[in-house]
């Protein structure tokens, strides 16, 4: 070892002998900067006003065909979410081919081709270039529409509305839209059911036959091929597309709040809250502001040694992530900070996100921020330049914005001149922080109180509409009086506690495959047995009794702790309101709820070991219509009726985490008092 | 301006048919005293410049109860050396405009970094201190332990499926070192010492072990003298460098197990052990793998996702490695469908490509894909930096990185149809179960 460590030190000495000029004490400096050579756009255009970008790149023998429309923004109205149908609707088969033909024949050449309602792109090797632009020539002029295509579509959409409903991101982005644009605008408008349904292939058609015109259109050619060869492919794929008069259209500028005001979605589930604050800004591509306001948005939260991440995460550790952007549009921008942050820290969340901006606008950046901002920039916009399709996207927003020619150019010299004095007068125009929209979506029965330090609490539903006003509960609304309501809707007290014992069997749809859940209780003895099966073969199973609880999945068992025991409690009485004062729970009214539009009375319902549901009981009806839980979801009760002199929902929807889409169940099968033996415990 | 297809291209391309069109890759290469490989690749269109360097240790130089060791080093490496302070390494790349990774395979550990090209005498600098003298302390120990923690909690405790690897690796392998994967054992790095650690790197972290390449807007004459300024001073290492000399058993049953895992849908996983990669079957088998599940044609896919659904998703990976790896398959269930009703439709499309082979239009396809795919990995500098340091490491030689599209050309039809009844055979698989853990009590 000793020998080891000597030959070491002897061979390191006669390497420093030989090499005695590096000084590793200092880092190398760098050599003077590169010079950006961004290759230059051959542009034409045809008769027909289809303008060309030839971006030549031989580099590799690949080619890609960029086609974009230049539309205004759409308000689609009662028809919203049309746009969204337009590409796939393309794809789905022309006058000679079928959709599989097309899926086939794509893949078969290992090529990609994609549509949307204002683009359609396609990339190849050079040798197959002439099969992908048939394919895509194919696709743009022949497509033909197939009704069952968009029924598939609209169904899938359907679905996946559902799931958006529930889901904390799509609800605060739609909810910070809602404020930021009004939804008389083409950017704050929502995709409903009844807009989706009104969608027809004649409307899909029009907008196609309306907006899939050469006059409005741009295409840019990247990759191995030269100006005069895209002459001739240009001309033989696209000279015959006819043009024709494109609408335009405009729309009034959104009326700015005059006060910073605070939007709030309850999702009483939420452990989060994801919190958004916005303000719409005057910002398009090539504005002067426009390279300092990517300069500003590097420094304060355009990624992770930025102030905003800095702050709320590595300091405060109150998020995973804390981000901001100045997003630039030809209508109306936006400036926006977000972050998800765990509940209790909400508004010492907020705090430090106006705590940033105030001093964004009031003190300004730094030398120092500013240097390491722009050779972070100057490196991404080096790096991004390796990709043909950025110098393709350049000429394509040279000539959309009317930028100068050596507008990319020269783009590191301009923001290498930027100031200290530029970024705060940035700063300043874009950002006024007396006017935010703060919006939240998280449980408001924690967030809601701490929230209106802010400004004036609004509440919204989780489309972004206004929420239902809910009136106070009366001051003679008790606990016990909620209760007894709905004692009393169900049948009365005598009818309910005479139900001592129930087999329920409930059948649901998931993607097709048939969900059964199987349900017995014996509430005098305590007992609980749940069954749950996926087309026939039984995939979880839960028992209850003894005081002991055993839960099975895919044939193996575990057995419960206590405070799953506790928690599973909470579910094991059929109509378990009538056991809540024997079980010892503490049980709160906090106020009335908006249920899907219904007004309901929260009552929390919390163990003494700390487990909590959530109940909602209709203010008009007394019904239960909503249960929480934490572990297995959301269920609403519907379809009341009436089965051995008491009222039992017959239909439940179940939206949990663990399943992709809210579970649409029916009752299939209702025994009340049936004698129940030990083997349907077992 | 670089010249399409070179005459030796051209030779071998009139050869084989169809034609299958490489672009060459040129380089320079050279030697330092202390054994240092060095690759450098003139590419003037972007102003960037990768700089990485591989060193040919990763999990299978570890020793059984020392796992993890390659991969910690991944992590400790960024701790900095003794001219660059503690956690600084990533900042100081990023304020001068650039973006760094690392990643470690059972094979190597591989580092690189991505900056503007008048800033590569810093990259070099700065890879030659964590060569010459990184920090391998205590607190760098310590700090570094706690992230892997994290890594892995998230990467595999808490990720479905997340343990597939290496749970397949510890029963597709009895006796090679592959029989851990490169994540290891927390325990293992617990119990290490501080001096283990640093013989792991006076053995592994040296010039003879590792090959440096320059891809991107340089000069070569410059490239070179900064590379023999900072890195001819780095002393090679004393020791031969140890690598595994076991040969890994033919297994001659099948070894099927059921792994409960934290997941909502079973899944059912089949690994074959594979030859070498550098052996010439690896190209039919990654032809085999794409035919099997490479994209919504494929054979697998249209069969069990789109038409049976009896699976959500289906993927047949081949995990080439020095000694031979293993074509891992998985298959994630429909809901409702058992993981052995799973199992038998996948062993019949695999017994139905091992009796009839693949159609002539299928295999074209496969062709065409595999052409596009090589081309495109060569489209960025840090793809081709990848490429031609795994050529001179793995493949014998940096030429191989315009060899590849040749390598496949080769592969017939029939070779497809004979790889599959060759190494997708019954009694030497690996089949895992992965189930449900019963969890939670549901309503």
């Amino acid at each position: 070892m000793k020998k080891i460590t000597i030959s070491f030190v002897l061979s390191l000495l006669v390497s420093v002998v030989s090499f005695a000029q590096v000084d590793r004490s200092e880092f190398p400096k760098a050599g003077p900067a590169p010079i950006i050579k961004i290759g230059e756009a051959e542009t034409f255009t045809l008769d027909n006003g289809l303008k060309v970008f030839v971006v030549e790149n031989d580099k590799l023998p690949r080619v890609s065909f960029t086609l974009v429309l230049e539309r205004d923004p759409l308000f689609e109205g009662d028809k919203a979410g049309l746009t969204g149908y337009v590409g796939q609707m393309m794809m789905a088969g022309t006058t000679t081919r079928t959709k599989d033909q097309i899926d086939q024949e794509v893949d078969f050449i290992g090529a990609n081709l994609g549509v949307s309602s204002t683009s359609i792109s396609a990339s190849s090797l050079k040798k197959h270039q002439g099969k992908i632009l048939d394919l895509m020539s194919d696709v743009l002029y022949n497509p033909v529409f197939p009704e069952e295509e968009l029924e598939k579509l609209k169904k899938q959409s359907l679905t996946a509305l559902a799931t958006s409903k529930d889901e904390p991101n799509a609800i605060s982005s739609r909810l910070s839209s809602a404020m930021v644009y009004g939804k008389d605008h083409p950017y704050g408008e929502v995709t409903t059911e009844a807009s989706l349904g009104n969608v027809s292939v004649e409307d899909v058609k029009s907008y196609y036959n309306t907006f899939f015109k050469p006059n409005i259109a741009y295409l840019a050619i990247v990759g191995d091929m030269s100006k005069s060869e895209a002459e001739a492919v240009v001309k033989k794929y696209f000279s015959d597309w006819k043009p024709g008069d494109v609408p335009k259209f405009s729309y009034d500028a959104p009326a700015p709040t005059t006060k910073t005001t605070v939007g709030l979605v309850d999702r009483s589930s939420s452990v989060q809250t994801v919190i958004d604050i916005a303000q719409p800004i005057d910002l398009t591509l090539g504005d002067e502001d426009y390279i300092s306001s990517i300069v500003l948005n590097q420094i304060f939260g355009g990624g992770s040694s930025s102030r905003l991440f800095m702050n709320l995460r590595e300091d405060k550790g109150y998020t995973y992530g804390a981000y901001s952007a100045f997003a630039e549009d030809k209508l109306i921008g936006q400036f926006s900070a977000n972050a998800s942050v765990r509940t209790e820290v909400t508004d010492s969340a907020v705090v430090e996100f106006i705590y940033e901006i105030n001093r964004l606008v009031e003190d300004g950046v730094t030398q120092e921020e500013l240097d390491k901002a722009k050779s972070n920039l100057a490196g991404s916009f080096g790096r991004s330049l390796e990709s043909p399709g950025t110098i393709a996207n350049f000429a394509l927003n040279i000539e959309r914005y009317d930028l100068p020619k050596d507008y990319y150019e020269t783009y590191l010299q301009k923001m290498n001149a930027l100031t200290v004095a530029d970024i705060n007068q940035t700063a300043d125009d874009l950002i006024d922080p007396s006017k935010l929209y703060i919006t939240a979506v998280g449980n408001a029965s924690e967030i809601q109180e701490k929230l209106a330090q802010f400004g004036e609490v609004k509440l919204y539903d989780n489309m972004g509409y206004p929420a239902k006003e809910m009136a106070a509960v009366d001051a003679d609304v008790t606990v016990e009086t909620v209760l007894e309501n709905y004692i009393s809707a169900i049948g009365g007290n005598s009818a309910v506690s005479s139900i001592k014992t129930a087999k329920m069997v409930m059948d649901a749809d998931v993607m097709g495959q048939k969900l059964t859940i199987e349900q017995i209780f014996d509430n005098p003895n305590m007992r609980y047995a749940q069954n749950t099966l996926v087309g026939g073969n039984v995939m979880q199973s839960s028992r209850i009794k003894d005081g002991k609880g055993v839960v099975s999945v895919q044939g193996q068992s575990i057995d419960m702790t206590d405070e799953q025991i506790d928690a599973a409690k909470l579910d094991t009485y059929f109509l378990p309101e009538l056991y809540y004062g024997t079980m010892g729970y503490t049980l709160t009214l906090d106020g009335i709820k908006d249920v899907e539009g219904t007004p309901a009375y929260k009552i929390i319902v919390a163990t003494p070991l700390g487990s909590s549901v959530n109940n909602y009981y209709s203010v008009e009806s007394g019904l239960k219509i909503k249960n929480e839980n934490p572990i297995s979801g959301d269920t609403f009760y519907k379809d009341y009726q009436e089965k051995s002199g008491v009222m039992i929902p017959m239909a439940q929807t179940i939206k949990s985490a663990m399943i992709p889409v809210p579970l649409e169940a029916k009752v299939t099968s209702l025994e009340l008092n049936p004698e129940l033996t030990e083997e349907d415990f077992n | 301006m670089m010249r399409k297809i070179t005459a030796l291209g051209l030779v071998a391309g009139m050869l084989s048919v169809p034609a299958l069109a490489q672009t060459k890759i040129e380089f320079k290469e050279f030697d330092l005293d202390n054994g240092l490989h060095v690759i450098m690749h003139q590419d003037n269109t972007t102003p960037i410049v990768v700089t990485s360097v591989l060193y040919h240790v990763g999990s299978k130089n570890e020793q059984p109860d020392r796992t993890g060791f390659a991969h910690f080093f991944e992590h400790l490496m960024f701790e900095g050396s003794e001219n660059i302070e503690r956690g600084e390494y990533m900042n100081i790349i990023q304020s001068h405009g650039g973006t760094l990774n690392a990643y470690t395979s059972n094979d190597i550990t591989y580092y690189y970094e991505s900056l503007p090209s008048n800033e590569l005498e810093l990259a070099l600098y700065m890879e030659s201190e964590r060569m010459l003298h990184s920090k391998v302390d205590q607190t760098g120990v310590d700090t570094q332990r706690e992230v892997v923690k994290e890594e892995k909690r998230q990467s595999y405790d808490n990720r479905p499926y997340g343990s597939i690897l290496i749970e397949t690796l510890k029963r597709a392998y009895s006796v090679h070192p592959y029989r851990w994967a490169p994540i290891g054992s927390l325990d293992d790095l617990n119990a290490a010492s501080i001096d283990e650690f640093q013989q792991f790197y006076k053995d592994f972290y040296v010039p003879n072990n590792a090959t440096l390449t320059i891809a991107g807007d340089i000069d070569y004459k410059q490239t070179e003298e900064w590379v023999k300024k900072y890195f001819s001073e780095i002393p090679k290492g004393k020791e031969e460098i140890y690598r595994p000399d076991v040969t890994e058993p033919k297994k001659t049953a099948e070894i099927r197990d059921i792994v409960y895992d934290n997941i909502q849908i079973p899944a059912v996983i089949q690994a074959y052990n594979l030859p070498p990669k550098a052996d010439e079957d690896s190209y039919a088998m990654s032809m085999l793998s794409t035919y099997l599940t490479g994209g919504n044609s494929s054979l697998m896919t249209k069969e069990l996702v789109d038409k049976q659904q009896k699976a959500l998703a289906v993927a047949a990976i081949p995990l080439e490695l020095e000694d031979g790896g293993v074509f891992l398959m998985y298959g994630i269930a429909n809901m409702g469908v058992e993981p052995k009703d799973l199992e038998t439709e996948i062993d019949k499309l695999i017994k139905q490509v091992q009796d009839e082979g693949i159609s002539d239009t299928d295999f074209e396809k496969l062709q065409n894909i595999m052409e596009n795919n090589i081309v495109s990995g060569n489209s960025s500098m840090a793809g081709v930096a990848e490429n031609l340091a795994e050529a001179h490491v793995m493949f014998g030689g940096t030429d191989y990185v315009n060899e590849v599209m040749e390598a496949y050309s080769k592969v017939t039809k029939a070779d497809i149809q004979r790889v599959a009844k060759e190494y997708m055979t019954l009694d030497g698989r690996v089949v895992l179960y992965y189930l449900p853990k019963p969890a939670e009590p549901a309503q």
